[in-house]
């Protein structure tokens, strides 16, 4: 493979004049199952070969995809890409460059306890129908069951024309699964995700039997719920709400690219934007966690990114362009869903550090107000608007917890929101995600819970 | 890459299928999907860079006693892959548990002619054709105010073909070209910036208009400076095609999918022949819509695409159907399973979901209304609860109606409701249909939606 790759790049530099030039291929195969109240709508397997060839020729991207890894179409495919740089440099007003960085060459050797292409459809349909069992089980009133598999190992090969050569396995186990209960007139909807880099042996911990029951439980009880008051109230924030506010409301506005497109963060570097009790970072290096790698898909070292320091904005997600254009150091967040894009500024494991207070104490200084646990998806705006939708949630009365209610959302202005934090748990949990911005993203997001002065709370009552 | 010819495509769908019955399938259907795609991409501002996608590959359904294995490759060169693809698809179905529900594959049907779906002027675009489209509508944007900044967009050309095969004897090939064109830009004033504010263009056939993105989507940034927060009430709402979009996409839509409705998740069970919705509207799932995004002759099944009657003046008239879930009530597909290319078994989706225009003008629908919001974009649709239809999002950027005027743009405020009710508040319907995704829609005006403002 490499000396094919070799060629390739070189070629890139020497015939057409490439000032950068990439190729990422790999070798990929998939298992996926799906089944819906606890029938296998189909078991499916795939093998997915394929390169991303990428290159700067006069200061313009070129970039070709094609589906085959032999020397002819790669070679091909290349020139196509700096002829497509060449035509798009024709307009341009900034030439791009890239950050230099150090070179590397590595070998990454997955080695999961448990392997899961080794692991026979069998024993995963045996898994994914044992959860869906104990959910359709787990009450009368749960009326739908549907889990979504997927398991993906292969190789990637990245090597550019700077020296650049690094064969990293790739390992991902994932399922999502969802639930719905009726009675009367109430429906309800719950989801939950699993997803990890380490191997197959995360259902040793996310066993069917705790995935299962906390979904279905949720699926039920959510069932008596009333929808929320809408309105503006204090509110805490479970562990899994923090994680998609992290990712979601902060996080987005911090990935260099949509910064510099004029996310409400770009003048605030430096500043003050949060209480001085938020820390927030992006951490790529966290063992066997759904957004953890070794190298991203330029070659640069995951690491950790500190990007909120006692309420201060102090750093952001770059890829080489991003930092190159800010004077930065590339922090390891380019990452490509697989050959048939370019890699994107993306998010790994975003998280708010824990600090000192206990849960009872955060709900004992809320008069009336909401504690949000578990969310169900979330979006923000460059202006800064966030929403997050809420699959789990409960009234707070004079310091306790209340009835729960249903199908409330949160909204507000991220940087507002942040500044009005006034007490972070002393707990943390990390959820496993996948985050969709053009292309699919693994990651994971988490914290501790956190209290908020204020928040909109959107509800139909 | 050479690209793959018709006669290619069906014959590597037609082999497959032989072997795998010859290996020992009962039944066996395959799927050949070809994309070739030019794209040229506006980023900061500026057209930066340029992509060539070409994507092909095979998928194979095989089903042993009652029983469905999958499996693809988009390794196509080589007979070991070939035939190794096969294997996978007879050795998944083996490991997989039979399905009671089964009955067979798709039966072979004559397929209805389709129109305006293949431009072979959009085939022979290259990338110096589509730096000129996005420039100009790049420079529409930047010549429309200073206050506006073009973030991102761009220019795509894309050509697809597909066959499908099965042992029902079904052989159909199809092919067509989209032409796509976007732009995103922020409105930004001292220290106010604006939400996204986007516009876009899609056909199947080359007439799209780069300068008109270009101007509307600056004109929409700009008009959403000076925002202000509003009060919590209820009001009349005009929903713009994006909008709706969202709102619909994940309540709605699924909600006339006939494995919703069987699994228990629609809020329509048992409601055909009731009336669901205000008498204004009347959806059709329009799969030989001419030059509509989603019109093929033929569905991921090989079943011929169709028009079907969803919602005729508010009653609830059918739901939508791919083979499976018909066969299970003794019913035929109307052609709508959808496939992501060559890499998943068909799956229920609406084709082009057509909601039939009123008769007044975008400025009448705006005019009639003395109170209300202009909803260009929703934030958070996808939060919404998919069987039950509640939603809580947030409308970014939207505008408020005063006297039958715009009056200014809003600030962060969120709507609540259930869409199910939003349906039956269907006031009016404007001229102004526009393709986006699946809808087909114009401008929807609905009365007493919950706006939470400050």
């Amino acid at each position: 493979m490499k000396d094919i790759l070799i060629k390739v790049v070189d070629g890139a530099s020497q015939k057409f004049g490439a000032e950068y030039a990439e190729v990422r291929a790999q070798k990929l195969f998939k298992t996926m199952l799906t089944l819906k109240e606890g029938q296998v709508e189909a078991a499916k397997q795939g093998i997915e070969n394929g390169a991303a060839l990428r290159v700067l020729v006069d200061g313009a991207w070129g970039f070709a995809s094609v589906g085959a890894l032999n020397f002819e179409t790669l070679n091909e495919a290349i020139a196509d890409a700096c002829k497509m740089a060449k035509a798009a440099s024709s307009r341009l007003k900034t030439p791009i460059k890239l950050v230099e960085t150090k070179t590397v060459e590595d070998k990454v050797v997955a080695k999961p306890r448990e392997d899961p292409s080794k692991i026979s459809i069998e024993d995963k349909i045996g898994t994914t129908s044992k959860m869906s069992n104990i959910i359709l089980g787990y009450d009368k009133h749960v009326k739908s069951c549907t889990i979504d598999y997927l398991d993906l190992t292969g190789t990637n090969y990245f090597i550019n024309n700077e020296g650049t050569y690094i064969e990293q396995d790739k390992l991902y186990v994932w399922s999502r699964i969802t639930a719905t209960a009726k009675q009367a007139d109430a429906f309800t909807f719950s989801r939950e995700e699993i997803g990890s880099t380490s191997g197959y042996e995360i259902f040793k911990t996310e066993t069917p039997e705790t995935v299962g029951e906390r979904l279905a439980k949720r699926a039920v009880e959510q069932l008596k719920a009333k929808p929320p008051k809408g309105g503006t109230f204090p509110v805490i924030l479970g562990t899994n709400v923090v994680g998609v506010f992290a990712h979601e409301a902060f996080g987005h506005l911090a990935e260099a690219d949509l910064t510099l497109s004029g996310s409400v963060l770009l003048d605030k570097f430096g500043k003050k934007i949060a209480s001085n009790i938020v820390t927030l970072y992006d951490d790529g290096t966290i063992d066997g966690a759904f957004g953890s790698f070794k190298y991203d898909d330029e070659g640069i070292p995951a690491q950790k990114t500190l990007l909120i320091k006692d309420g201060v904005v102090v750093g952001l997600m770059h890829n080489r362009e991003t930092a190159q254009k800010l004077k930065a150091k590339p922090t390891g967040n380019a990452r490509a869903e697989d050959f048939r894009v370019e890699p994107i500024i993306r998010m790994r494991n975003t998280l708010i550090e824990p600090k000192d207070h206990s849960f009872e104490e955060m709900v004992e200084g809320i008069k009336a107000g909401y504690y949000l646990k578990s969310f169900r998806g979330g979006q923000a705006n460059l202006d800064g608007t966030f929403q997050v939708g809420i699959q789990e949630g409960y009234e707070i009365i004079n310091g306790e917890l209340g009835e729960p209610v249903r199908n409330a959302s949160i909204s507000g202005n991220t940087l507002e929101t942040l500044l009005n934090v006034d007490a972070v748990g002393k707990d943390f949990e990390l959820w496993p995600g996948r985050c969709g911005k053009g292309q699919t993203a693994f990651t994971c997001d988490g914290g501790p819970h956190i209290r908020v002065k204020k928040v909109i709370v959107g509800g139909s009552a | 890459m050479v690209v793959l010819k018709q006669e290619e495509m069906q014959s590597l769908a037609e082999d497959a299928v032989k072997l795998a019955l010859k290996k020992g399938a009962d039944e066996a259907e395959a799927f050949t999907y070809q994309g070739l795609t030019t794209n040229v991409v506006i980023e900061r501002g500026q057209i930066a860079k340029s992509s060539r996608i070409i994507d092909r590959g095979l998928g194979i359904r095989a089903i042993v006693n009652k029983a469905i294995g999958f499996s693809y490759t988009n390794v196509l060169e080589s007979n070991v892959a070939f035939e190794e693809t096969v294997r996978k698809a007879l050795s998944s179905a083996k490991a997989s548990k039979p399905d009671e529900n089964w009955h067979s594959l798709a039966p072979k049907k004559p397929l209805a002619p389709v129109e305006k779906t293949y431009d072979h002027r959009i085939v022979e675009l290259r990338s110096e054709d589509l730096v000129k489209v996005a420039s100009a509508m790049l420079d529409a944007a930047e010549k429309t105010d200073k206050n506006v900044f073009p973030i991102e967009g761009g220019a795509g050309a894309s050509y697809l073909s597909m066959a499908v095969a099965n042992s029902n004897n079904i052989a159909n090939f199809d092919h067509g070209t989209i032409i796509e064109c976007s732009l995103a830009t922020l409105g930004k004033q001292g220290n106010e910036v604006t939400p996204v504010c986007f516009e876009f263009n899609a056909e199947r056939s080359y007439n799209i208009d780069p300068e008109w993105i270009g101007k509307e989507a600056a004109r929409l940034a700009t008009s959403a400076l000076k925002a202000k927060k509003i009060e919590t009430k209820n009001t009349n709402v005009i929903f713009t095609q994006f909008a709706f979009q969202e709102l619909l996409y994940f309540t709605l839509i699924n909600a006339v999918k006939a494995d919703f409705v069987q699994r228990n998740q629609s809020a329509f069970k048992d409601k055909i022949g009731e009336k669901v919705a205000s008498e204004n509207v009347t959806i059709h799932d329009d799969g030989l819509l001419s030059g509509g995004l989603r019109t093929w002759k033929f569905d991921g099944e090989g079943v011929p695409q169709q028009k079907t009657l969803i919602i005729e003046k508010g009653v609830l008239r059918n739901f939508i159907y791919d083979n499976y879930t018909a066969k299970k009530e003794e019913k035929e597909s109307t052609g709508n399973a959808a496939r992501a290319g060559y890499l998943s078994t068909p799956s229920l989706q609406a084709t082009n979901f057509h909601f039939t225009p009123g008769n007044k003008s975008p400025e009448e629908l705006i005019s009639e209304v003395d109170d209300g919001l202009l909803v260009y974009y929703l934030q958070g649709a996808h939060s919404s609860n998919p069987a039950s239809g509640e939603f809580s999002v947030v409308a970014t950027p939207a505008w408020k109606i005063k006297n039958g005027e715009i009056a200014y743009a809003t600030k962060g405020a969120m709507l609540a409701g259930n869409v199910f009710e939003v349906l039956k508040n269907v006031s009016a319907l404007a001229d102004n249909e526009r393709k986006i995704g699946q809808l087909v829609a114009p401008w929807v005006l609905v009365e007493n939606v919950k706006v939470i403002g400050k």
